[in-house]
C-alpha cells in the first residue's frame, strides 16, 4: 500500500522538527530521568556505567599486581586477595564487557537501521535499571567486606556452605542472576528491534555488520545465559535449603557445576568479542573508506564463530579426568572455531590493502586489536590441546592468554568504537594527539604486562595466589608486569583526560566527520532525540556512498503527536505496519525494583522470593494495563476501527452486488 | 530546499497481531529462553542418572503414573481451551467466546496445579533426601510455577476483556498470552516423559 | 625422544633471546624443564607449536604492514585487484590456518596418546600412590595390594623409585585440588567424590617441586609439593624406614617433648605410628624429621621456622587448618626436641 509519490518537497509534508521533539522527548527534571525510555539515553547509561565499572574493574587489577610484585608481599592479606581477584574477574566479565557492548548496541543499532528507537522501550529501560541494581548490590558488599571470593567462576564444593560461609557467594548467585536477567532483556530487545525496525530496503544483506555482530551475540546471549542462570540457582538451593547438585555424598557432582557453566562461559567471552568484530569492520571500512571486502565471507563467519562457540567448553575441563576421546574432540573444535576469524582477519588485510588508509586513533586501536589478538588467539590453539593445556592449565600462562585476547579481542575495539563514534554522540572530536598517546601506552603496557606472564606460567607459577616464595624467581617477572599494569593504566587515563577536555571544549564534529557509510553518519552530532525527522530509506550496504544518496526516498506519513515508528518485514525489510510506542513512564523502574526483591531479598531471608514474585506481578500487570501507556492505543472508534469498519461495509456492499 | 521523494507509510496499520507485531517476537524471545532453562535441568536430570548407582536411588520408589498422566491430559486440554480463546477473538471477534476459552483454560490450570500438590504431597523423598530428589522437586516447582504465572496472566487478559479492551483489530496481547500458554504445556511434555518414564525404562 | 634432548637446551635459550624473557630460570617446577618422559613430551610439541606460531605471527604481521604501505605509496588510486583480495582471504584465512591446525591437531593427539599409554599395559607394574588433598596440605598413602601390611601414610613428599611408571589414585576430602609437578607431567584434579590418576615417570634422580593448581581455598598459594627421585636400591631402603615406627624417646628432653605434644592434643589431629595419637585430619608425622619443609611447602623444616611455626600458624599460613598453641618456652624446645628426632 505504499505509494511512491515523485517530487513532493518535504516542507509540504509533515516533519515538524518542533513536535517530533516534544513527542520524542522526556519530562525535565529528575522525575524525567527516572522515567525515561529513550534509546541513546538508556544506551549512555549502559556506556557509561559500564566503564565506570571497567575503571573499578581496573582499579582492582591494579591492587592485584601490587600484590603481587614482589614475594611475600603483605599489601592484600589472602583473605582480601581472594575478594580482590573475585571482584576483578565478576566485575569485567558479568559487569562490563557484556553491558557495555549492549549498551553500544542499544545506542548505535536504532540509528545504523534507520529507526527511531528501540522496538520495545520500556523493556529497554527494564534491563538499565536491573543491571544498575546488580551493579550496586555487588558493590556494596565488597564495600562492607562481604565480596565473593572464590573466583569469577565460583566452583563447587568451595562454594557450598560447607566450606564458604560467606554470604558472599550468595551474592555472586543474586547479582550473577540478575545481570543475566538484564543482559537477557537487553539481546532479547536488540534482536526484535533488528527483525522489525530496520529501514525499508535495508534487507539482511544490507545491514551494517555491526548490526550483524549484534544480532549473533543477542542470540548467543538467548542460548548461553540461562545455563549459567540454571546452575546459580543450583548452587543456591545447594547452599540455602540442603540440596546435592553439587554434592557428592548426596549422589551429586562437583563438575556438574564446571560442565553448566563453561557451557555458558566460553560462549560468553565469544559474546563480548563479536560486537568487538563488528566495530573494527566498521572503523576500517570508514577509515580505508572502501566496504569491507567480502561482506558475505564476514557474515558468515560471526555466525559460524558464535555457534561454534557452543562446542567448545570442555577445554577448560581438561585436567578433571574426563576420558580422553571426548576431550579430543574438543581439541578440534576449539582449533576449528579461529578459521572464521582468520577469514575476517585477511578480510580485513584485504580491504586495507585496496583502500586509503587515514591513521586516526580509531584505526590505531583497531590496528592494535589485530597484533594483541593474534597473539592471543595463537596461545588459545595451543591451550586446546589437551597435554599441553595439562601443563599450562591454571598458571598465569592462562591468565596471559585470555587478557591478550580480552584487551585485544574486546577492549581495543571498544576503545577503536569510541574514537570513532564519540563525534556522533557527543557532537565533539577528541583529540587525536592525545589519543595516539594513550593508545601507544596502552598498547605497550599490554606487552609489559602480559608476556612476562606467559613465562610466569612455564615457570610453574599457579593462578589465584595471594604471594609466592622468593626462591621460586618468579620476582622479577612480576614486576615487569606490574610496571605494565600501570603503563596500561596510564593509557586508559590519557584517555579519560581527552574525553574530559573534548566535552569541555572539543572542537564541534558536524554530521559526519569521518566521511562514513551507514545511516547514523546522516544525521546531526548528537542526533536529535527522535533519530530521524523522516525515517530513511536504503538500497545498498553503504547508502551514505551511493552517488544517488541525495535523492533516496524518506518515509512520510508517520504521525507526529503520538510515538510512530515503521515496521518492517524479517527478510527484505518491505513496510509493513506502524509500530506506536509508549512514552516515558515509571513502570520500568518500579518492574526492576521489583525484581530486585526476590533476587537480592533472598540474601536476607526466604521469605523475600515469594513476597518479591507477587510484587512483580503486580507490576508487570500495571505494566500492561492500558492506562499505563497513554501513547499506545487506538481507542474503539479510532482509526484502525474506522479503517475496519469501512472495509467491512465495502466488503457486505460487493457481496450484496455479486449475490 | 532540496527535494526528497517520500514513501507514505500513513495507510499502513497501527494494530496488528503475531509476528507482526514486536511484542511477538519478544515473548517469542521469553519462550527460547525458558526453553533453554528447562534444557539445562532436563540435561542435568540425565547427568546425574548416568553418573548415579541407582535412579532413582536405593529404597525409592519409581514414581506413580496414574495422577501425573491424567494431570497432563487436563493441562493439554488448557491448550485446546486456549486456542479456542484466540481464534474466537483474533478471527470472529467473539469477546464472548474469548471469555468462555480463557475461563475454561483458567480452571484447568488450576486443577494441574491442583492435583500437582496432592501428587507431591505424598511423595517420600525431598529436595534434600539426594540429588535425585533436588532435580525433580527442582524440575516440579520451576514448572508449577510458570503454570501459576500463566494463570495468573490469563486472569489479567479475562479481566481486561470485561472492560472491552479486546476486539478482532486489537488481540494481540490475547495471541501472545496464548503462545506463552502453549509453550508451559509443550514443555511439560519432556518435563513427564524425563520424570515418569526414563526411570521405567533405563531403570 | 632421547637424542634430541642434547640439542633442545640451544632451541629454547636462543628462543628466550628473542623474547626477551626469563624463562630459563631455576628450572625448579618448571614446565620447559622435562625431568620425566611425558613432561618431555609435552615440551616438544610445545616447541613445534612456538615455532608455527612464531611463524604465523611474523607472516601476518608482513602482510599487514605490506598492505599498508602499499596502500599509503598508492594513495588516491590505490585499488584492490579482484584476485589478492580472493587469494588472501582464501589462503590466509582458510588454507594455511587449516593445514596448520591439522598438523598441530595430529601431533596433540600423538603426544596425548604417547603419553597416556605409560603404565598400562605391557611394561613394569606401576607403583601406586593414593594422593588425598586437603586444604592446604596432601596425604600420601603407599600402597601395597599384595601386602597391606606394607602400606603406609605420609604426607606433602612424595618418594618414587626412578625408572619405574608411578600411579597417582588423586582423591579429595572437601573441595577441588589439583596435582601439579611441572618438571614430570601435566596436571590432574583432585575431585571430591571420584579418583582420577596419573601416571607419571622419573628417569633422574632428584627433587621436584610442585604446587595445588585449582584454587581451593585461603592458603591455595602455600599448598606445594615436593616429589623425590631414588634409585630403585635407596628408594626400597626408604620404604623400609618408612614402616617402622620411630623408636620411642629415651632421651629426658625428647621424652618430655612427647608428652608436652601428647598433652596439648595434637594427636587429636596428627598421628604418629608407636604412639596414641592417631589423628588423621592432619598431617602424618611419624617421619617428620625426614621431610624438608613444613607446612606443605611453606617453610624450610629446621628448628627455628618450627618452633614459628608452632607458636603461630595463622600467622604464617592465615587460614589453615592448625590452630595456635600456646607453649612455654622449655616446652616449646622439649617438643622441638622430639619432633626433630622423628627420622
Amino acid at each position: 500500500m505504499a505509494t511512491l509519490e515523485p517530487a513532493v518537497t518535504p516542507d509540504a509534508r509533515a516533519g515538524d522538527p518542533e513536535l517530533l521533539e516534544r513527542t520524542w522527548g522526556s519530562p525535565p527534571g529528575l522525575l524525567g530521568w527516572l522515567m525515561e525510555v529513550n534509546h541513546r539515553r538508556i544506551g549512555r547509561r549502559y556506556i557509561a556505567t559500564g566503564f565506570a565499572l571497567f575503571l573499578l574493574a581496573g582499579l582492582e587489577a591494579l591492587a592485584i599486581r601490587m600484590q603481587l610484585a614482589v614475594p611475600e608481599n603483605d599489601l592484600l592479606g589472602p583473605e582480601v586477595y581472594r575478594q580482590f581477584f573475585t571482584m576483578h574477574g565478576a566485575t569485567m566479565m558479568f559487569l562490563f564487557a557484556v553491558p557495555i557492548m549492549l549498551g553500544i548496541g542499544i545506542y548505535l543499532v536504532p540509528l545504523q537501521i534507520g529507526a527511531r528507537d528501540m522496538a520495545l522501550p520500556r523493556m529497554n529501560a527494564l534491563g538499565y535499571w536491573v543491571y544498575l541494581i546488580g551493579a550496586v548490590t555487588l558493590y556494596t558488599a565488597f564495600l562492607l567486606g562481604v565480596a565473593p571470593n572464590s573466583g569469577w567462576f565460583n566452583y563447587p564444593p568451595l562454594s557450598r556452605r560447607e566450606h564458604e560461609l560467606t554470604i558472599g557467594i550468595d551474592v555472586w548467585i543474586s547479582v550473577v542472576t540478575i545481570l543475566e536477567v538484564a543482559a537477557l532483556i537487553g539481546a532479547v530487545g536488540l534482536i526484535v528491534t533488528i527483525f522489525k525496525q530496520r529501514a525499508p530496503g535495508m534487507s539482511l544483506n544490507r545491514m551494517p555488520i555491526f548490526v550483524w555482530s549484534i544480532l549473533v551475540m543477542s542470540f548467543m546471549i538467548v542460548f548461553a545465559m540461562p545455563t549459567l542462570m540454571t546452575t546459580s540457582i543450583f548452587l543456591g538451593l545447594d547452599r540455602r535449603v540442603g540440596t546435592h547438585f553439587f554434592n557428592p555424598g548426596g549422589e551429586g557432582d562437583p563438575l556438574l557445576w564446571q560442565h553448566m557453566f563453561w557451557y555458558f562461559g566460553h560462549p560468553e567471552v565469544y559474546i563480548m568479542f563479536l560486537p568487538g568484530l563488528g566495530m573494527v569492520s566498521m572503523v576500517i571500512a570508514t577509515m580505508t573508506r572502501r566496504p569491507v571486502y567480502g561482506y558475505t565471507p564476514v557474515v558468515l563467519s560471526l555466525v559460524a564463530t558464535g555457534v561454534l562457540s557452543f562446542g567448545l567448553w570442555v577445554h577448560h575441563m581438561y585436567a578433571t579426568g574426563l576420558p580422553r576421546l571426548g576431550t579430543s574432540l574438543f581439541t578440534a573444535a576449539s582449533m576449528l572455531v579461529t578459521l572464521p576469524t582468520a577469514v575476517q582477519f585477511f578480510c580485513w588485510v584485504a580491504t586495507l590493502w585496496g583502500g586509503r588508509p587515514r591513521f586516526t586513533t580509531a584505526l590505531h586501536y583497531a590496528l592494535g586489536f589485530l597484533v594483541i589478538f593474534l597473539i592471543g588467539g595463537i596461545t588459545g590453539v595451543q591451550l586446546g590441546a589437551v597435554p599441553f593445556d595439562l601443563q599450562v592449565h591454571d598458571t598465569f600462562f592462562v591468565v596471559a592468554h585470555f587478557h591478550y585476547v580480552l584487551l585485544g579481542g574486546v577492549v581495543f575495539p571498544l576503545f577503536a568504537g569510541i574514537y570513532f563514534w564519540w563525534p556522533k554522540v557527543t557532537g565533539r572530536l577528541l583529540s587525536e594527539r592525545l589519543g595516539k598517546l594513550g593508545f601507544w601506552l596502552m598498547f605497550a603496557g599490554v606487552h609489559l604486562a602480559f608476556w612476562p606472564q606467559h613465562h610466569l606460567g612455564f615457570m610453574g607459577m599457579p593462578r589465584r595466589v595471594y604471594t609466592y616464595l622468593p626462591e621460586m624467581g618468579w620476582g622479577p617477572l612480576n614486576l615487569l608486569s606490574t610496571v605494565g599494569a600501570f603503563t596500561l593504566a596510564a593509557g586508559v587515563a590519557v584517555f579519560l583526560v581527552n574525553a574530559a577536555v573534548s566535552l569541555r571544549r572539543g572542537e564541534p564534529a558536524g554530521d559526519d566527520p569521518w566521511g562514513g557509510e551507514t545511516l547514523e553518519w546522516s544525521t546531526p552530532s548528537p542526533p536529535p532525540v527522535y533519530n530521524y525527522r523522516w525515517q530513511p530509506t536504503v538500497k545498498s550496504r553503504t547508502p551514505l556512498w551511493d552517488p544517488d544518496w541525495g535523492t533516496q526516498p524518506v518515509v512520510t506519513g508517520l504521525r507526529e503527536d503520538q510515538r510512530e515508528m515503521l515496521s518492517t518485514t524479517l527478510l527484505d525489510a518491505r513496510p509493513d505496519n506502524r509500530e506506536i510506542l509508549p512514552g516515558p513512564t515509571l513502570v520500568p523502574l518500579v518492574t526492576a525494583l521489583a525484581t530486585a526483591v526476590p533476587i537480592v531479598g533472598v540474601l536476607f531471608g526466604l521469605h523475600w522470593v515469594p513476597i518479591g514474585a507477587a510484587l512483580f506481578f503486580v507490576a508487570i500487570t500495571a505494566w500492561n494495563w492500558p492506562g499505563a501507556m497513554p501513547h499506545r492505543t487506538e481507542e474503539p472508534g479510532g482509526r484502525e476501527h474506522r479503517l475496519a469498519q469501512r472495509e467491512r461495509e465495502r466488503e457486505e456492499a460487493e457481496e450484496e452486488a455479486g449475490s | 530546499m532540496s527535494r526528497r521523494l517520500a514513501l507514505d507509510v500513513s495507510e499502513y496499520p497501527a494494530l496488528v497481531s503475531g509476528p507482526r507485531g514486536g511484542l511477538w517476537w519478544g515473548m517469542l524471545g521469553l519462550i527460547v529462553i525458558e526453553v533453554v532453562v528447562f534444557g539445562a535441568l532436563i540435561a542435568t536430570y540425565y547427568y546425574l542418572k548416568f553418573l548415579a548407582p541407582h535412579w532413582p536411588p536405593a529404597g525409592e520408589p519409581l514414581p506413580k503414573l496414574l495422577l501425573p498422566t491424567v494431570n497432563t491430559g487436563v493441562l493439554i486440554g488448557s491448550s485446546f481451551a486456549v486456542y479456542y480463546a484466540d481464534t474466537s477473538i483474533s478471527e470472529r471477534g467473539d469477546v464472548r467466546g474469548l471469555r468462555i476459552g480463557m475461563g475454561l483454560s483458567l480452571l484447568l490450570g488450576v486443577v494441574f496445579l491442583v492435583l500437582k500438590v496432592v501428587e507431591y504431597s505424598q511423595v517420600e523423598y525431598f529436595w534434600d533426601s539426594h540429588a535425585y530428589g533436588s532435580i525433580v522437586w527442582t524440575m516440579i516447582v520451576f514448572h508449577s510455577s510458570h503454570v501459576l504465572s500463566v494463570v495468573l496472566k490469563t486472569g489479567v487478559v479475562l479481566a481486561l476483556s470485561g472492560h472491552g479492551h479486546w476486539s478482532r483489530e486489537r488481540a494481540q496481547g490475547v495471541k501472545v498470552n496464548g503462545i506463552y500458554w502453549h509453550f508451559v504445556v509443550l514443555i511439560w511434555l519432556p518435563l513427564y516423559i524425563t520424570i515418569y518414564w526414563t526411570p521405567r525404562i533405563h531403570g | 625422544m632421547r637424542p634430541l634432548s642434547a640439542a633442545r637446551p640451544r632451541l629454547p635459550l636462543a628462543a628466550c633471546a628473542l623474547l626477551a624473557g626469563g624463562c630459563v630460570g631455576t628450572g625448579v617446577q618448571d614446565v620447559l624443564a622435562p625431568r620425566g618422559p611425558q613432561a618431555e613430551r609435552i615440551a616438544d610439541w610445545f616447541w613445534i607449536s612456538f615455532a608455527l606460531a612464531v611463524a604465523v605471527f611474523v607472516a601476518f604481521v608482513a602482510v599487514l604492514a605490506y598492505g599498508l604501505l602499499r596502500a599509503r605509496r598508492l594513495g588516491e588510486r590505490n585499488e584492490l585487484p579482484p584476485a589478492h583480495g580472493r587469494n588472501l582471504v582464501l589462503w590466509g584465512g582458510l588454507v594455511v590456518p587449516t593445514a596448520i591446525l591439522l598438523v598441530l591437531l595430529v601431533l596433540s593427539a600423538y603426544t596425548d596418546r604417547r603419553i597416556s599409554r605409560l603404565g598400562r599395559g605391557a611394561g613394569p607394574e606401576p607403583l601406586t600412590i593414593e594422593v588425598v588433598g586437603e586444604q592446604f596440605w596432601w596425604q600420601v598413602r603407599y600402597l601395597d595390594p599384595a601386602h597391606p601390611h606394607r602400606e603406609f601414610t605420609t604426607a606433602n613428599e612424595i618418594h618414587v623409585p626412578t625408572g619405574r611408571p608411578v600411579r597417582l589414585l588423586l582423591e579429595s576430602r572437601d573441595v577441588i585440588h589439583s596435582f601439579w609437578v611441572p618438571n614430570l607431567h601435566g596436571k590432574t584434579d583432585l575431585i571430591p567424590g571420584r579418583t582420577n590418576d596419573l601416571v607419571f615417570q622419573v628417569d633422574e634422580p632428584g627433587v621436584y617441586r610442585g604446587q595445588c593448581a585449582e584454587f581451593c581455598g585461603t592458603q591455595h598459594a602455600r599448598m606445594a609439593l615436593l616429589v623425590e627421585a631414588l634409585p630403585p636400591a635407596e628408594f626400597a631402603a626408604w620404604w623400609e624406614r618408612q614402616l617402622r615406627p620411630p623408636a620411642p624417646p629415651t632421651d629426658s628432653v625428647r621424652v618430655k617433648g612427647r608428652d608436652v605434644f601428647m598433652k596439648n592434643g595434637c594427636g587429636v589431629c596428627h598421628s604418629i605410628r608407636g604412639t596414641p595419637a592417631r589423628g588423621r585430619v592432619a598431617p602424618d608425622l611419624t617421619h617428620f624429621a625426614s621431610r624438608r619443609t613444613i607446612a606443605a611447602g611453606t617453610l624450610p623444616n629446621t628448628r627455628g621456622h618450627l618452633g614459628g611455626w608452632i607458636s603461630d600458624p595463622q600467622g604464617i599460613k592465615p587460614g589453615n587448618r592448625m590452630p595456635a598453641v600456646p607453649l612455654k618456652g622449655e616446652e616449646l624446645q622439649a617438643l622441638l626436641d622430639y619432633l626433630h628426632s622423628l627420622k
